[in-house]
């Protein structure tokens, strides 16, 4: 053991800088289950080449063919076909795969930072503040999360900025409900009690007692989210609220293959297919977190 | 190992804490159409005083209240009213300063090893927490947390960088007391710091505690059920019932001459060590009546053998006794002409 390793470390980032066992318990017991080692590997992927979707593309996922128009699966230079009007599928897939996720993945990430700031606000200080923002939070939950999707991109246009935003707005009420009850255990323990004994600000208090027993619950509800999400913002593309065609994105391309379902069913299905596929991994891979992390040492 | 000429010296002396008239109900809030729900006196009229190097025992059973006065001496529960004075200062108004004062000189050690350490920190993080609080370098933090944890018995190159589920329920229960002395407090509140611990590591800790408080000139304010701990660490004791103070006095005396019945009762119930002498009968009986409506007058009239009608009319006030070595007792026997039958009879 050299010294670094076990002295204790207060400053500011003090949680990160000792060694946490149960951070390498949950590691291991990932790297033994084969469920989430398969999932991400197809999540790794599909993340894979929409980052590197310039490189491992075939051709410009906009340059239209007329003659070469709904190819089969597996055509001369165009492996997954083309669409109807002659785009190679595999391409667009690949290019649709980075504004897909990424509508996916950022609410989420906007949504968990805002939802466990509130639910921890709400949780923390309890009383009046606690029902202010619990209260106003249950509001959202009147409404069915894709109606509330539909309803607020609706009325704030269609563009890919105003999709992330409403999905933020789905997502936010949910997360924080998680958090404020988290927080809730976590504050009634005594080593809150203990570090308010101490002195420290509520903010020192929240930093290093209360964020490093709540976030990792939080965490694992918030990736279940991502599958919601990446269902949901390319269900508002496909409803016309999101990206507009030609940019390739897989609600929108399922939307305009809608019509040649009947001529090349395979094709067609396509995009709904990696929709599927990539919000099966995410659930799997969050599901197979959230059982890594429940086991108590 | 107990000097009661030293005891009588420290009385001469300032208290290091006064706790006088404090009073905490429950549920005080108001129901949804302006009616007041049910309230739980939980702490009512409370004085006490504690005075340096000392140790006061707070006694009594489930629910009397002990721990709800631990929690309001050190602010963790608001108070309705009282006032709560520590070394001179008045820390029962919310004042910056005050609190500070409070936090640097008055630290806690609680029940549940487990929960009062965070299982997200390592022991060596939890015990500099509080020199950091202070506003203490990492550097000397670390010195501090250090010093401290070998002092409680925890070599720091083993267990600094453990964290508490990795360690038994007395090594953890050492941290805590580490965490508190970090501090470098004057007074130490312990709330049952013993009760979740098994017999041969009890009286490691008691130990412990003793060794601490001469080396550390600490004034201990300890929680507990066990009475026989109490009588070996505790130089007075405080008895609670209900929420009401019902005796205090020196632990000698009050072991050997106990006053009120209630604290006959207790130290009726104590197992004796002696296989022959058994308990002859249950020392008292029923349950501890509801805090939510307390009998009126002596709120333990009604489990008393002796009680009469001037008990339930009277509330007794605690007054010193000079035949129980200064003792003072709330009890209407312990008064010629309080109206009891047996008035003053103890007294003889």
């Amino acid at each position: 053991m050299n010294e670094s390793a076990v002295s204790p470390n207060l400053d500011a980032g003090h949680i990160g800088t000792s060694k946490n066992s149960r951070f390498r318990e949950t590691l291991y017991r990932l790297a033994k289950d084969w469920v989430f080692i398969v999932a991400s590997v197809v999540m790794g992927a599909i993340l894979g080449s929409a980052i590197l979707a310039p490189l491992v593309a075939t051709h410009d996922p906009l340059s239209i063919s007329i003659l070469s128009r709904l190819q089969p699966i597996g055509s001369e230079g165009h492996i997954l076909g083309t669409d109807e009007l002659g785009r190679d599928m595999y391409s667009r897939l690949i290019y649709g795969a980075r504004l897909s996720l990424a509508m996916a993945l950022l609410p989420v990430f906007f949504a968990f930072g805002i939802g466990t700031g509130l639910g921890v606000a709400a949780g923390y200080f309890g009383g009046t503040i606690n029902s202010i923002i619990m209260r106003s939070i249950d509001v959202f939950f009147a409404f069915p999360s894709v109606l509330l999707a539909i309803a607020i991109s609706g009325a704030l246009g269609s563009s890919t900025t105003n999709v992330i935003l409403s999905l933020v707005i789905v997502f936010v009420p949910p997360i924080s409900r998680v958090a404020e009850s988290r927080t809730t255990e976590v504050v009634g323990l005594e080593y809150i009690d203990a570090a308010r004994i101490s002195g420290a600000s509520d903010f020192t208090i929240i930093r290093v007692h209360l964020f490093s027993n709540i976030v990792g619950p939080v965490f694992v509800y918030a990736s279940s989210m991502i599958s919601v999400s990446i269902i949901l913002a390319s269900g508002l593309s496909f409803l016309g609220l999101g990206v507009k065609p030609p940019t390739p994105e897989w609600g929108v391309m399922l939307n305009t293959l809608r019509n040649a379902i009947y001529v090349q069913p395979w094709v067609a299905a396509l995009p709904g297919c990696f929709i599927f596929v990539s919000s099966l991994c995410f659930n799997l891979i969050s599901d197979s977190i959230r059982t890594a992390m429940d086991i108590k040492p | 190992m107990k000097n009661s000429n030293a005891n009588k010296a420290l009385f001469n002396r300032d208290p290091i804490l006064k706790v006088t008239g404090l009073n905490k109900v429950f549920g005080r809030s108001k129901g949804f159409f302006g009616k007041s729900t049910s309230l739980v006196q939980a702490v009512t009229d409370v004085d006490f005083e504690v005075y340096p190097g000392e140790t006061l025992a707070i006694v009594g059973e489930s629910g009397c209240g002990k721990s709800t006065t631990a929690r309001l001496i050190l602010r963790l529960i608001e108070p309705d009213s009282g006032n709560i004075i520590v070394d001179g200062m008045d820390i029962s108004k919310n004042d910056a300063l005050e609190l500070k004062h409070l936090r640097k000189s008055v630290q806690m050690v609680f029940q549940d090893s487990y929960a009062s350490l965070n299982p997200r920190l390592t022991i060596g993080q939890a015990v500099m927490f509080g020199p950091r609080t202070l506003g203490l370098s990492i550097v000397k933090a670390r010195e501090i947390a250090r010093e401290t944890l070998s002092n409680v018995g925890l070599d720091p190159t083993r267990f600094e960088g453990l964290f508490p589920h990795q360690i038994s329920g007395g090594q953890r229960q050492r941290g805590n007391i580490a965490r508190s002395l970090a501090f470098r407090p004057k007074i130490v509140v312990m709330d049952e710091p013993l009760s979740a611990l098994d017999k041969s590591i009890e009286a490691q800790v008691v130990n412990l505690l003793c060794d601490l408080r001469d080396q550390y000139n600490l004034t201990y304010v300890f929680i507990s059920h066990d009475l026989n701990v109490v009588q070996y660490i505790a130089d007075r004791v405080l008895v609670m019932y209900l929420g009401k103070v019902v005796e205090i006095g020196d632990v000698g005396s009050l072991f050997s001459n106990p006053r009120h019945p209630y604290t006959r009762a207790l130290m009726a119930s104590v197992p004796s060590r002696d296989p022959k002498i058994r308990t002859q009968s249950a020392p008292i009986m029923g349950d501890l009546p509801s805090p939510i409506n307390p009998p009126s007058g002596c709120r333990f009239r009604t489990r008393c053998p002796y009680a009469e009608d001037i008990c339930g009319a009277e509330v007794p006030l605690l007054t010193p006794q000079k035949s129980a070595g200064g003792n003072q007792v709330a009890c209407h026997m312990e008064k010629i002409g309080s109206g009891h039958s047996k008035g003053g009879i103890l007294d003889e």
